[in-house]
Order: structure tokens, then C-alpha cells, then sequence
């Protein structure tokens, strides 16, 4: 059980604090209501070039990352698809050293034409580096578009190409900045051996100033469903075939995603999954193999991987793998077998809690999905997935109509 | 308004409260460390063998680890993995270049037949043929991914010219895949496993009767004396380029042979370093990624073995950038070595770097970790006072002087891959 208290300033700030005794760190936790789904098309990877013009300097403050090292902390952020998360983590002493920070680049940022500059040329090297550097770096930006045709899920968070972050500009960064970034839109979480009254005091001392603005009303447009198998080969230079399948699934606030993510378990997280002990042990197809969901917050993702073995052909594996998937739609799963998927969440889940940084962003996650106790709740709605639950899911979801297909073929370079 | 320019006040940690775990000794001399007043329901025993990669080949080494689980005479592997899985139950294998490291992780209710049963598959184990081949399979297939990546390049073109005249240097190849008979990873699995364990660390809140029967578990190996092998870690440097023609970055690595936490400098030399590259306001962080957007990041650090050590300057940078980066790296050393630094960006760093133990103390796991990376050298906690005082102690001198004395250009293999 993870307590917490919730309280709200005049300005629309939501604020969680967690007291936890046992450390003498505190972590101050801001998760900002923006992620890469709300970029225009044209400027795609703009959340998260925006992520880094964060640490860039603020209006009151030059620079962001010394007082808070100066002060024995460590900080770092991350964008995903459906949200900007920020955390500081400092003894907590000095706790107010972060509040200050992060107040004021709430408040507002420096907005200086040199960390554009410099930042530009930092994510297009990242962009290199874990995208196009990498074997296999580019399987999202080719997936991505293939699986949705609507939703901006079909670009990833770096950004479709270098070219629109090469042509970001300074308005652009302030009006993003001005729609986003302001108490209403984001959730802060305190965590540490403190005492509420403390917390109130000082969160009330360094935000309750910062203008409130109406929160912007996301109208994304919606993934329609998909009809039709879709598949594409691409060459690449890389040592061996890679397969990825994806199945579009609810999200994370609808119905039959606890189903779904429990199907992804059983057909192959770990060794003792269906399609590990089918493909890989006994017919030796592939030599790995799994299956994921992606949690996203609107239409996500069952995902494959699999790692074809030398010889295997695709319709060998393509035949196998539809066996396996058929199989989980026509027989109910043994009851012995949800248990098993069911304790591993529950281990993953009591591991994922450790530490006040973990507990800190998943109070905040789960408060932006309606309800920062979904974080207690959670293992009871798995608990409560039936097997027929399982079946009827498997069936809508494990569908060719619904599937979508990349196959990554290794160039022949040996005329 | 109030004045938003003015910082709040802070306090300096003077002291961190370290605490040993309870320590056992088996009656085959084998050490159990446990830390069992936790708070929640989570248990990780981490059983350690000296079966690291230095007491064999690489490949041998890493084969008999992944292999731990696949399977003895009347349990196949997918027995195994089902067993451990109904529980909730984790493994792990880690190896190192010294050491083996068996994990079983899970619930309290069920750890100790996770524990059980992680132990009963790793001493019976048979290697039968199947299970080496489907292994070496997929090890090969990963091993051609990873070598394509820049990054591994360079690192693996760094570590065999620093290590020329050590195992340390001594890298896996894919041929050494075709050269692996059963019969070598069971010796070395009776050598170093059955008769390697070293000790047992438990973090979780186990009750007397659950820690028993963890101890009953150790019982079943013996523990050979580990004797440590004198190499020679002399070296000449070297500038070597990996070419890889469509590579869109350059992978760096720049550095030397050095020394691990028991040489008398290791404590002043970490705050040199961290200056340097150890932390993301470093001057390396400053100037090459901040400053002139060559890179998404670059560091350094020194990586610690158990007889000696590393210093290493580690970064991929696009292509066009890479000797604009070696000169600016050049530079910042070479300011390290003729400038003091400034009381102020010293007294940062070292309120950093206690701050940072302070966080890497927090937990039991953290602090067992703390532990074992201290006793691993023989010493003790009482190094993390040494280290917290010494710390503080550095003055802008040492620094300039300790720069001079380890971050010379000459001493340094440079190393570029992409």
C-alpha cells in the first residue's frame, strides 16, 4: 500500500505527497500532459526537443542543473508518446533547492537563441545515435506509420526526421511553452521523510505565483480500426532477419487492457511463455522470441519480436506463430496458467515500487489516468481478469485484419 | 513578487549512517550477508561463484552460466522455468570478468523454494548437447548485432590494447563459439561452481527458519581459496581507428591502465574525475555537448577490477565532429593541468559526489550493495568515512596536481570507431 496525500493551489496545480521514512532522500517528481502525440505533423520530436530546452536556463535562474548538484541532487527527465516527466531527487534538506528549480521553470524559461542552437545539434546526434547508428535503430520509425494511419502515434517521440528539428524555431518553443507548460497541466509529486504541513508550506511559497491558464482540450484524432493485414519487407544492413508483429489493443484506460497485457504474458514473457517453449525450445525456429504491450494511454500495441534462427523460413515461423495465437483464442487458458502470469506481475509490481523516485512517478502516471491510487489498485485488476476474459480478448484482438507486419531482411553482401 | 533570483539556504551532509549487514559463516567457511529488516515483501539472494571469465576462457565462462538452468537428468529446462515461474519467481546470471553471480528473486512467501529450486537445477545440471546448441545459436546471432554497433568497437578495440598482456584484454571472437566442447563447460562447472561458492547475500525480511534454510542451501557447495594472478598490466599506448564506412557517429574511447579503490589516490582521483566527465554539469558534459552539440553525451569514469583498474573517456559523436572532439578533450585536460579550479565549481563537486552516496546508500539493497563493493577489496565501511572526509579535504592544488600525474596525453590510448 503506497498512502499519500493530494491537495491543489489556486492555480491548478495538483500536488501528491508521499511520505516514506525510511529515506533520507526526497524526491521532487513534475509530470507534465504532454508527450509527442500532441505535435503537429510538421514538427514532429517537438515534446521532446522541448525537454531539453528545459535545462537550458530559466527566467530567474541561469542555470538549472548546478544549484541542484550544489546541493547534492541528481536530476533527469524523459518524453514518451503520451507525456513529459521531470524528477529531481536530493537529500532532503534540501528539498527546497528543487522546488526553486522547477518553480521557476514553470514560471518560465530563459528562452535563449544558443540553447536552441545546441540543443538541435544534441538531439540530432541522439537521434543518430539510438535510431539511425544502431542495427535495428529504425524499427519504430518504420512501424510506427505502418501500424497507425491517424493517431500521431505513427511518429515516435525522437521525431519522424532530423529535418524537422533542424527547422524548430524560438516562437515555436515559446508557444509550446505557453500551451503546455503551466500549473494546470501538470502534476507534482513530493516524496521523502517530511512532514505535509512542510510540503504544503513551501510548494505554496514557490508555485502558488505562477499564473494559471486554461488547460488546452486534446482532440486527438483516433486510430480507426484497422481491416486489413498490413506487411512490409525492408533491407537493412544488419547481421540477421528480424520479425515484428503488432496487434492494435485498447488503452490503457479502457476495457480488456489488463486482458490484453496478461495475453502478451502468456504467449511470451519468459522462458516458460507458449511461444518461447513452441518456437524456440522444441522447433527451434528462432532463437528469441517475445511478446509486450506498449501502455500506451490511447490505441496501443501487442507487440512479437522474433529472431529468426539460420534456415527457419518466414512461413515456417508465420505458420507456427498463427498456431500459438489460434490456440489462445479456441481453448480457454488453464486457470494453473493465469496464476503463474498473475504472480509474476505481482513480484514485477513489489519490485517496481522500491525507492521513493519509482513510487514518486507512478503516483503521478497514475493521477494523470484519473486517480493517483490506481497505483494500489492496480494488482487487484489483474486479479480479477478470467480466463474467459483472456479468450474473449485473444479473439479480438489476435486477428490478421488487425495485425501488422515488418520484416527486417539482412542485405546479402556476399557476391 | 518575492526575489526568485536568491537560492534557498542549504545544508552539507557531514555524515551518512552505514549499516552491516548481519554476517553467518557456513561451516564450509562460506559467508551469508543479510540485510532483513526491510519494509516490503521483496527477497533477492544473489549466490556468488568464482566463476568469472578470467578463470577460463570468456566463452567458457559465459556458456556454463547461461546454461545453469537448462536442465539434469530428470528435470528438462522447461520443467525449470515453469517451476520458478509459477512462484513469481526471477533468475539471473551475471558474469563478470572475476566473478558468477546466481540470483533467485521473488515474494517472501515463496523465496525459499525459488531459492530451492535455482539451487537443485544449478548443481545438477548435465549440458546436454541440445540446449548448448540452441545457446550457441542465439549467442552467435547476438554477438554479430552487438559487433555491428560502433560503441562495442570501440570498446573492444580500447580494453585488448590496454590489456595486451592480460586476460582483461583477451576478447570473445565468433569463431570461439565453433570451438566449445560439453566437456569443458563441466569442468569448469565443477571447479568453479561446485566448488566456487564464495559467499551469499540476502536482502529481504526473511524469518530465522527461511535464512536456514537459505544457509542449508550454501552447505551444498565448498568454497575453493581464490588466489589472486599477478599479470602484467604494463602497456604502451596506442591510436587506433576502427573504420566503418556507413557508420553516421564515431564511437571514442580515450584512456589508461590505472588503479581500483585500494591504491592511496583512488578517493582524491574520483573527485578529478568526476570534475572531468563524472556527473552532467562536467567540464567533458560542459564544453562537447552543451557548448558545442558534438554529441548526446560523453563521460568518463574508473572502471575498477579486482587487481587493478581503468580510466576511460567514453562518447559517440557524429562523424564530422570526431577530431574537433579529441581536441576538445585535450583542452579540458589541459586546463585541469595548468588552472587550479575555482573553490566554487570544487565545492560543488563535492557536495555532488556525498550527495550522491548519500542516494546510493538509500535502501537495504543499496546499502548491501555498498557493502560487498567495499569488502569485495577487503576493506570496510570505515572507507566510506576515509572517502567522505578526503573528499572534503581536496584542495584546488591536489587536483591540479593529481591531473597532472594521471590525465597525461602520452599515457592515453585514443581509440575511434565509425
Amino acid at each position: 500500500m503506497v498512502e499519500f496525500e493530494r491537495f491543489e493551489l489556486d492555480n491548478g496545480l495538483r500536488v501528491i505527497f508521499h511520505k516514506d521514512v525510511t529515506t533520507p532522500m526526497a524526491v521532487v517528481n513534475t509530470l507534465f500532459d504532454v508527450g509527442a502525440r500532441d505535435e503537429s505533423p510538421e514538427r514532429t520530436g517537438f515534446a521532446h526537443l522541448f525537454e531539453h530546452l528545459m535545462f537550458g536556463g530559466s527566467i530567474n535562474i541561469p542555470n538549472f542543473d548546478g544549484p541542484l548538484q550544489e546541493a547534492g541532487g541528481n536530476n533527469n527527465a524523459f518524453t514518451s508518446n503520451d507525456m513529459t516527466n521531470y524528477y529531481d531527487v536530493v537529500p532532503a534538506q534540501n528539498l527546497e533547492t528543487a522546488l526553486w528549480l522547477e518553480s521557476d521553470r514553470m514560471l518560465s524559461l530563459a528562452f535563449t537563441e544558443k540553447s536552441l542552437e545546441v540543443q538541435r545539434s544534441v538531439v540530432i546526434e541522439e537521434f543518430k545515435q539510438r535510431y539511425l547508428n544502431q542495427p535495428y535503430g529504425d524499427l519504430w520509425l518504420e512501424f510506427r506509420p505502418m501500424a497507425y494511419e491517424t493517431h500521431p502515434y505513427r511518429w515516435a517521440t525522437i521525431g519522424m526526421n532530423i529535418e524537422q528539428i533542424q527547422e524548430a524555431t524560438m516562437e515555436e518553443v515559446k508557444d509550446f511553452f505557453k500551451t503546455h507548460y503551466h500549473p494546470g497541466n501538470a502534476i507534482l509529486c513530493i516524496a521523502g521523510n517530511l512532514e505535509l504541513e512542510e510540503v504544503k508550506k513551501l510548494v505554496t511559497k514557490w508555485y502558488s505565483e505562477i499564473p494559471s491558464k486554461e488547460k488546452k482540450v486534446r482532440n486527438l484524432p483516433q486510430e480507426q480500426k484497422q481491416t486489413e493485414f498490413r506487411t512490409k519487407t525492408i533491407e537493412r544492413d544488419v547481421p540477421s532477419d528480424v520479425y515484428t508483429y503488432g496487434f492494435k489493443m485498447p488503452g490503457k484506460d479502457q476495457d480488456g487492457f489488463y486482458e490484453t497485457d496478461l495475453i502478451s504474458d502468456v504467449l511470451g514473457r519468459g522462458k516458460s511463455s507458449r511461444l518461447y517453449k513452441r518456437l524456440k525450445k522444441e522447433l527451434e525456429l528462432v532463437t528469441d522470441i517475445n511478446a509486450y504491450i506498449m501502455g500506451s494511454t490511447d490505441t496501443g500495441m501487442l507487440m512479437l519480436s522474433v529472431h529468426p534462427s539460420d534456415g527457419a523460413t518466414l512461413e515456417q515461423i508465420d505458420t507456427e506463430i498463427w498456431k500459438i495465437l489460434d490456440e489462445i483464442k479456441s481453448t480457454l487458458v488453464e486457470k494453473t496458467e493465469l496464476e503463474k502470469i498473475i504472480n509474476k506481475v505481482k513480484t514485477t509490481k513489489a519490485f517496481s515500487e522500491q525507492g521513493i523516485l519509482n513510487k514518486s512517478m507512478a503516483l503521478a502516471m497514475n493521477e494523470l489516468m484519473g486517480d493517483a491510487n490506481l497505483i494500489n489498485t492496480e494488482t487487484e485488476n489483474y486479479e480479477k481478469v478470467t480466463v474467459e476474459g483472456i479468450q474473449k480478448y485473444a479473439k479480438e484482438i489476435l486477428q490478421k485484419t488487425n495485425c501488422t507486419q515488418l520484416i527486417i531482411k539482412a542485405k546479402k553482401n556476399d557476391e | 513578487m518575492m526575489n526568485r533570483t536568491l537560492a534557498p539556504e542549504t545544508s552539507t551532509i557531514t555524515h551518512i549512517d552505514f549499516q552491516s549487514p548481519e554476517i553467518d559463516t557456513l561451516a564450509n567457511k562460506v559467508n551469508v550477508y543479510s540485510m532483513r529488516e526491510t519494509t516490503d515483501e521483496t527477497v533477492r539472494i544473489d549466490f556468488v561463484f568464482d566463476a568469472g571469465s578470467l578463470k577460463t576462457s570468456k566463452v567458457i565462462a559465459q556458456l556454463t552460466g547461461d546454461l545453469l538452468f537448462s536442465g539434469s537428468a530428470d528435470k528438462s529446462s522447461d520443467e525449470i522455468e515453469e517451476a520458478i515461474d509459477r512462484l513469481g519467481g526471477f533468475t539471473g546470471v551475471e558474469i563478470s570478468t572475476e566473478r558468477a553471480t546466481v540470483s533467485a528473486i521473488g515474494l517472501r512467501e515463496h523465496i525459499v523454494t525459488i531459492a530451492k529450486t535455482v539451487i537443485d537445477a544449478m548443481i545438477n545440471v548435465n549440458f546436454n548437447t541440445k540446449e548448448i546448441n540452441q545457446l550457441l545459436q542465439s549467442k552467435k546471432k547476438k554477438m554479430a548485432i552487438s559487433l555491428e554497433k560502433v560503441s562495442t568497437q570501440a570498446r573492444r578495440a580500447f580494453l585488448s590494447d590496454l590489456f595486451s598482456n592480460s586476460p582483461y584484454g583477451d576478447l570473445t571472437q565468433l569463431e570461439d563459439y565453433d570451438q566449445i566442447e560439453q566437456g569443458d563447460l563441466i569442468e569448469f562447472h565443477e571447479h568453479k561452481y561446485l566448488s566456487g561458492l564464495q559467499y551469499i547475500s540476502i536482502v529481504g525480511a526473511l524469518n530465522d527458519e527461511d535464512l536456514n534454510a537459505i544457509k542449508e542451501l550454501g552447505n551444498q557447495f565448498s568454497k575453493n581459496e581464490v588466489t589472486a594472478i599477478e599479470y602484467d598490466y604494463s602497456y604502451t599506448p596506442n591510436t587506433i581507428h576502427v573504420e566503418k564506412e556507413q557508420a553516421l557517429q564515431t564511437a571514442i574511447r580515450v584512456g589508461r591502465v590505472l588503479f581500483n579503490k585500494q591504491h592511496t589516490d583512488f578517493i582524491k582521483f574520483s573527485v578529478v574525475n568526476t570534475i572531468l566527465g563524472g556527473y552532467f554539469g562536467s567540464r567533458l558534459m560542459t564544453s562537447i555537448r552543451e557548448d558545442k552539440g558534438y554529441t548526446y553525451g560523453i563521460g568518463s569514469g574508473v572502471a575498477q577490477l579486482l587487481e587493478t583498474g581503468y580510466f576511460f573517456i567514453s562518447t559517440e559523436v557524429g562523424k564530422e565532429f570526431k577530431d574537433l572532439t579529441l581536441e576538445a578533450i585535450k583542452e579540458e585536460i589541459t586546463l585541469l593541468q595548468t588552472d587550479e579550479v575555482s573553490e566554487t565549481e570544487l565545492s560543488l563537486v563535492k557536495n555532488y559526489i556525498i550527495g550522491q552516496i548519500l542516494e546510493q546508500s538509500d535502501g537495504a539493497q543499496a546499502m548491501m550493495d555498498r557493502f560487498i563493493s567495499v569488502e569485495t577489496y577487503g576493506l570496510d565501511f570505515s572507507y566510506y568515512d576515509k572517502f567522505i572526509k578526503e573528499v572534503n579535504e581536496i584542495t584546488p592544488k591536489e587536483v591540479k596536481e593529481l591531473a597532472n600525474l594521471y590525465l597525461n596525453w602520452e599515457d592515453f590510448t585514443v581509440v575511434s570507431a565509425g
